[in-house]
């Protein structure tokens, strides 16, 4: 090597590549997430000053709390490059069914067992479609569409349609429990229930296990390529039993929460928001077709739907158009989207 | 061999004598059958429809009365089951529709096969015979309305909310909510129509918001089974209870715990196990071809002097006087 040609190594190596707006949104799709959303709340906010209050942010927080579970739960699945539609299937099961069995067998059942079983309980049903879709090698939309239908209907023909409005004491008060709690000008109280907790936590697990464990790498590879993944000796069986075991379980946990929070069991409840979640996923930078997104970008796309969904009130968009609004949010972000990503 | 063939042949004549046999039982039941068909069967409010038709059916020994309905509140299940019913030749079906407009075209393949047509909670179904309706919907919005102003003094901020935009009687509830607020200068409306989907949860988001919206708010008519839950919950939590009145559809039993800590100032509904009876009781007026005249009595609660207009169709149109408003202090005396 001659000492120019190492001179114009040396120099080439501090020169960074000018900043590149496409270069970030390709390599972090999430800010365009992020951009939106901050886009949103600036024009609400000159729209209606009333949306710059502390009561909006805790009320966003606490409605984006059982979205957000499904969400990572989907995040996962999308990441190995599968879907799952069941999940809602599997919250309402385990709620309605947990809830029945603490009412009715074991009232005294401490809130923390109530969760940690109704937690099994989904991861239980969710390996269940783990272990179909690896074994019938169908996709696992038609797989998941179908146990939605079986895990809705075991429900309501073997354990129950009653309402439950009366929960059992432990449970009701788990989901009153604040966190947060202050009182408005209007003398109204505002609370961040201590559930709210759950979320971070379990989005910091799932970013654990997807950047920091054997699992994780496992799962992008996977979603990659599942063909080659395999030959490469990750063991697609233990990838697609941990993948829907752990949507499973979170969903389990959503819907004992979203029961806790609304005091209320209804066993019809739930299952038809799955399309929500979906798109909150894919907004917040998840290629459905597989083998990318992130955590933080997950947690953004649910923020941007439920953002969206709770200030149409407050902007005063009237009911019949509301759909509408929705419906052109959606496609724009997902369009500009698309259109960023393809500009590489 | 033969003996084989012998034994085949007393199994086949056991067969073709049990087989006459249960034709003959066919044969012989005579009586009437009534289908009742509902939007969705396990449901509390149909549940509550089904004691009425099974209180019916002991009263009346010589008709046989029935209940069913499809799992999901889905139109083409009911249609199917409607099907069904008429294939196996009822005599005459009592339909709460899901849908009107899906099964226009099965229940007039039903009449012109002769079988009696009733409906409920469906005065836009063209082919039916007669429409029972609980009450006028007119009347009830103003009814829930003067119950709300009452409440707010006559006086403050109000908004509404139907189960969707595309509910027919929701509208004409809040719509004559909306007539009656007109005598009180001082009720000012606002963001009306807000869509619950029948979702508490939904419902609780929005009213939250509404709440934030309009801190001043007094008052909140509902319209959908649930929405009195998802408002009661978001005024409950607010520590608002008895400082903002609540006025709505909804069941005395979820109510119940909201209408005792205050969040719920009033209840209003039908009793569909009423309705059942209603609806049982014209179908066996009309298979007996008996006129229903204006002012009649049916012999159930609420229906005991009738009105009787012409329908959207062919058919009549028969109103009731079943309306309850209850409270804190009433609701126990319908718990279901």
């Amino acid at each position: 090597m001659s000492p120019t040609q190492l001179e114009e190594l040396q120099q080439a190596t501090p020169v960074r590549p000018p900043f590149s707006l496409a270069e970030l949104v390709r390599k972090r799709p999430e800010t365009i997430t992020f951009t939106i959303l901050v886009g949103i709340c600036i024009a609400v906010s000159i729209a209606n000053p009333a949306f710059l209050q502390p009561s909006t942010l805790i009320d966003i927080g606490r409605a984006s709390v059982v979205m957000g579970l499904f969400a990572l739960g989907v995040f996962i699945i999308l990441a190995a490059g599968g879907i799952d539609v069941s999940f809602t299937a599997i919250a309402a099961f385990t709620m309605y069914s947990m809830t029945v069995l603490v009412q009715s067998y074991f009232p005294g059942m401490p809130i923390a067992v109530i969760l940690l079983l109704a937690t099994g309980g989904g991861a239980l049903l969710g390996v269940i479609n783990g272990l179909l879709v690896h074994h019938l090698k169908v996709p696992s939309l038609i797989v998941t569409i179908g146990t939605q239908y079986l895990f809705r209907g075991f429900l309501l023909s073997f354990i129950g349609t009653v309402w439950i409005m009366s929960l059992p004491p432990q449970m009701g008060a788990f989901g009153r429990l604040p966190l947060l709690q202050f009182e408005s000008a209007n003398g109204a109280t505002i609370t961040l229930p201590f559930y709210f907790l759950v979320l971070p936590i379990a989005a910091v697990i799932t970013w654990w296990i997807l950047n920091r464990t054997l699992m994780g790498r496992a799962i992008f590879a996977v979603g990659g390529n599942a063909n080659i993944a395999s030959r490469l000796g990750y063991d697609l069986r233990k990838v697609h039993v941990f993948l829907f075991g752990y949507a499973g379980a979170l969903a389990g946990l959503a819907g004992i929460i979203h029961v806790c929070a609304n005091r209320q069991a209804n066993p019809f409840d739930l299952v038809g928001t799955e399309i929500n979640v979906i798109a909150a996923v894919v907004l917040g930078g998840a290629k459905i077709t597989g083998g990318t997104g992130t955590v933080l970008g997950t947690m953004l796309g649910v923020l941007l739907i439920v953002v969206i969904n709770s200030v149409l009130v407050l902007v005063g968009i009237p009911s019949t158009w509301q759909r509408l609004v929705v419906g052109v949010f959606i496609l724009l972000a997902a369009a500009f989207f698309v259109t960023r990503q393809r500009k590489k | 061999m033969k003996t084989a063939s012998k034994h085949i042949l007393i199994a086949a004549a056991t067969v073709a004598a049990l087989m006459a046999g249960t034709a003959g039982t066919l044969m012989a039941q005579q009586k009437p059958v009534i289908a009742t068909v509902v939007k969705i069967s396990g449901i509390p409010w149909f549940d509550r429809m089904n004691t009425g038709v099974v209180a019916y059916q002991k009263a009346n020994p010589d008709v046989v009365a029935t209940q069913s309905g499809p799992a999901t509140a889905d139109a083409a299940q009911q249609l199917q089951i409607i099907q069904d019913l008429v294939a196996k030749g009822v005599n005459a079906l009592a339909v709460v529709p899901m849908d009107p407009a899906v099964i226009e075209g099965t229940l007039k393949r039903a009449m012109d096969r002769g079988i009696v047509v009733v409906t409920h909670e469906a005065d836009n179904q063209k082919n039916t015979q007669a429409d029972v309706e609980a009450f006028d919907n007119a009347d009830y919005g103003t009814a829930l309305n003067a119950r709300l102003a009452e409440c707010m003094g006559n006086k403050g901020k109000w908004t509404t909310f139907v189960g969707s935009l595309g509910s027919r009687t929701h509208l004409q509830w809040v719509g004559a909510g909306e007539a009656n607020a007109k005598k009180h200068p001082d009720m000012q409306l606002v963001d009306p129509n807000n869509e619950s989907f029948d979702d508490a949860n939904a419902t609780y988001e929005k009213a939250k918001e509404i709440l934030r919206k309009h801190p001043d708010i007094k008052g909140f008519q509902t319209s959908a089974g649930n929405d009195v839950l998802g408002v009661g919950r978001a005024i409950d939590e607010a520590g608002l209870s008895g400082k903002i009145c609540l006025v709505g559809t909804g069941l005395p039993n979820p109510s119940a715990d909201l209408l005792e800590s205050g969040a719920i100032t009033a209840i209003g509904f039908w009793d569909p196990q009423k309705a059942g009876m209603a609806m049982n009781a014209v179908a066996k007026l009309l298979l007996e071809k008996k006129p229903v005249t204006d002012g009649m009595d049916l012999g159930v609660e609420g229906y005991s002097k009738v009105t009787v207009k012409k329908g959207a169709g062919e058919g009549m149109l028969i109103v009731g006087n079943g309306m309850v408003l209850a409270d804190k202090a009433t609701y126990k005396q319908h718990m279901f």
